[in-house]
């Protein structure tokens, strides 16, 4: 079902008793990609989405007024040490609540994770407070599926793809770290068109990543996947449409997803498989409020792992002010990279790796997340060097930890009577030392093309959401096996970034298409053995 | 809150007709202003202070309630309003325009091209 433009909704493609079907619940990265694999795969599929069907062209260049389009809003709670849950105490995530789920507001960096981080524990042993857990598969597994993957997706320098051209920002960025003596430093593999391909035209380096890409110049599941999968005629998509339960039958198989439509009516669709990729906060979130007799704790959860080892990477920002002009918001947000520090160095103080991206942000942005609460005169003149600025963001390796978790607060409910979720995180002393690393990278590569003055810039809401379903070899230890195929329930299945086991350094976008195109198969040849 | 002296009288302005706003569509937001007004006004009125004093007054109420909601409203309506984007050189919505990929982009000149310079 997709909005028409005089307003009618059309009726749906497939019924709601058709138990044939393939319900696919969340259409991001994970949930849109795997939704038109089995499309072309020949599958009926009907993707439940809760947000709109917004198309680019109503996308906005506007910070605020694009969070209001696009972000998801609903409310949570947070608890814990981390910086956010006293910033941004109802925000602790910035995902996006829309077709194409965050892929729309992605800006695209396509790090594969190495061949080590798929393997932290038996790497490292244990580490005390850390739940870590070897990932049951690795590299060579993915290899295919990242191939395909950055073929689809249009990653640059991959299958002959021109390399992004160096902006403004990453001139400072780049020639910074050059002279620190970083070798890695280049303008990254990013899931934008730097000319025309599959359809969609090239960038035009108008600097609105975050908000959506009006020039569809991006891959999201928006722009690239759910089309193709509409003409094949087996796409069932149905916006506004928030899923509250999944139900199963008395053997314990899943048997439908009940979910609100767009008039606030209940609906109830049957489905031979199930598919649930929400973003993790809202994965776990509905796995939990599908606790039943059968399985008291929450669905597929005998493990008691779903909504734990929450890990949302190590996150933070360097800002830099200048005597000369950079005009850091002008080109592709994120089109830059330095990857030595992403190696496994314990010698550092921590294990893991992470990563220097670029990255700006407008003025209304800037001014909120810069130093969340600070005011006065100081801040204000600041604020005035805004276009002698340059940026970037640090990312790496979090510990999972047992007790973060997605929790239900049966205190607070939403508008259809189910209850929010509560995010805790504390710090790990790992991630501590990693994120005091990388500040302290950051300014020096600003440092050393003279900088008048660097910021060290706390984590914002996180876009990375992770390990609340996580992949695991043992059912008592995890949530999933490593199809994605839910260990206490053989038709469900998660296809999002919960099922990491660990979360390496890379930012995740390119590894949930890459799991999500596996599940695909995985299905497919479980479909045809006749065992779904 | 936010001083930028270059700013007109009316950005400023309209951050008070943000916050009435808020009172006129949130009782308790309206309860909150009303409290933190008369206690700002609690001794001397807080427009009669000196600057040196009203800020002195600021930072004694810093982190509560009063101050949050309006600290938060400031930020976001000068730093979202034109008049302080061009003060300080953003230039806004750029789609409708073709982007930079035209205009400038990669114009900073005072640092090379650094894959280049590899």
């Amino acid at each position: 079902m997709s909005t028409q433009p005089n307003g009618h909704r059309p009726v749906n493609r497939f019924a709601a008793d058709d138990s044939d079907v393939i319900v696919v619940i969340g259409s991001g990265a994970g949930g849109g990609t795997l939704a038109n694999e089995l499309c072309q795969k020949g599958a009926k599929v009907v993707l439940i989405e809760a947000g709109k069907h917004h198309q680019p062209e109503d996308f906005i260049n506007d910070e605020w007024a694009s969070l209001n389009q696009l972000a998801w809003l609903g409310e949570r709670t947070t608890s814990g040490s981390w910086r956010i849950a006293e910033g941004f105490p109802n925000l602790p995530a910035w995902t996006c609540k829309a077709v194409g789920g965050t892929t729309v507001h992605w800006a695209g960096c396509c790090p594969r994770f190495k061949e080590w981080e798929f393997r932290i524990r038996s790497e490292h042993g244990p580490i005390d407070g850390a739940s870590l857990l070897d990932w049951p598969i690795g590299l060579s597994d993915l290899e295919p599926y990242y191939d395909k993957a950055e073929d689809r997706m249009g990653v640059t320098r991959t299958n002959g793809i021109p390399a992004p051209p160096a902006n403004n920002n990453f001139k400072v960025m780049g020639n910074g770290a050059r002279r620190v003596g970083y070798k890695g430093v280049s303008t990254g593999r990013m899931a934008f068109n730097t000319v025309p391909r599959d359809g969609r035209p090239a960038t035009i380096q108008d600097g609105f990543n975050y908000q959506g890409d009006k020039q569809r110049a991006h891959w999201s599941t928006l722009t690239a996947e759910i089309p193709k999968a509409e003409k094949t005629g087996r796409l069932d998509l149905r916006p506004e449409s928030m899923a509250i339960r999944i139900e199963h039958d008395e053997s314990g198989k899943v048997t439908g997803v009940v979910y609100v439509d767009a008039e606030g009516n209940l609906q109830r669709q049957k489905a031979r498989v199930v598919c649930v990729a929400c973003n993790a906060i809202e994965t776990a979130r509905l796995l939990l409020n599908s606790a039943s007799s059968l399985f008291p704790d929450g669905l597929a959860n005998s493990s008691g792992q779903v909504g734990r080892n929450y890990m949302r990477h190590v996150t933070g920002a360097v800002f830099a002010t200048f005597d000369k002009p950079v005009r850091m918001y002008r080109g592709e947000t994120m089109a830059g990279i330095v990857t030595d520090e992403s190696r496994n160095d314990p010698g550092r103080g921590f294990v893991g790796g992470y990563y220097l991206q670029l990255h700006s942000l407008g003025v209304p942005f800037l001014a909120t997340f810069l130093s969340p609460r600070a005011w006065g005169r100081d801040f204000a003149q600041i604020m005035e060097q805004y276009d002698h600025m340059a940026g970037m963001w640090l990312v790496g390796e979090d510990m999972p930890q047992e007790n973060n978790r997605v929790t239900l607060n049966r205190d607070v409910h939403d508008q259809f009577g189910q209850p929010v979720p509560n995010v805790h995180v504390d710090n790990h002393p790992n991630d501590t030392a990693m994120r005091e690393h990388a500040y302290a990278a950051g300014e020096s590569v600003y440092d050393a093309v003279a900088a008048t003055r660097t910021f060290r810039v706390p984590p914002y809401p996180t876009s990375h959401n992770l390990g609340t379903a996580r992949m695991s070899a043992r059912p008592e230890d995890g949530v999933v096996n490593e199809f994605g195929r839910a260990h206490d329930v053989p038709n469900l299945f998660v296809s999002d970034g919960s099922v990491m086991t660990t979360g390496a350094a890379a930012n995740p976008t390119l590894t949930i298409v890459a799991l999500a195109l596996r599940q695909a198969d995985h299905i497919e040849q479980q479909l045809k053995a006749g065992a779904l | 809150m936010y001083p930028h002296d270059a700013l007109p009288d009316d950005v400023y302005a309209r951050v008070g007709e943000k916050l009435a706003e808020a009172a006129r569509e949130d009782s308790s937001a309206a309860r909150t202003i009303e409290d933190g007004v008369s206690a700002l006004n609690g001794g001397r009125p807080f427009t009669e202070l000196s600057a040196d004093e009203q800020l002195e007054t600021l930072k004694g109420i810093e982190g509560s309630d009063f101050f949050e909601l309006v600290r938060s409203t400031t930020v976001v309506e000068v730093y979202s309003d034109q008049r302080t984007w061009q003060l300080v050189g953003y230039e806004g919505p750029s789609f409708g325009k073709g982007g930079y990929i035209n205009r400038g982009f990669d114009d900073l000149d005072w640092l090379p091209d650094p894959e280049a310079a590899s």
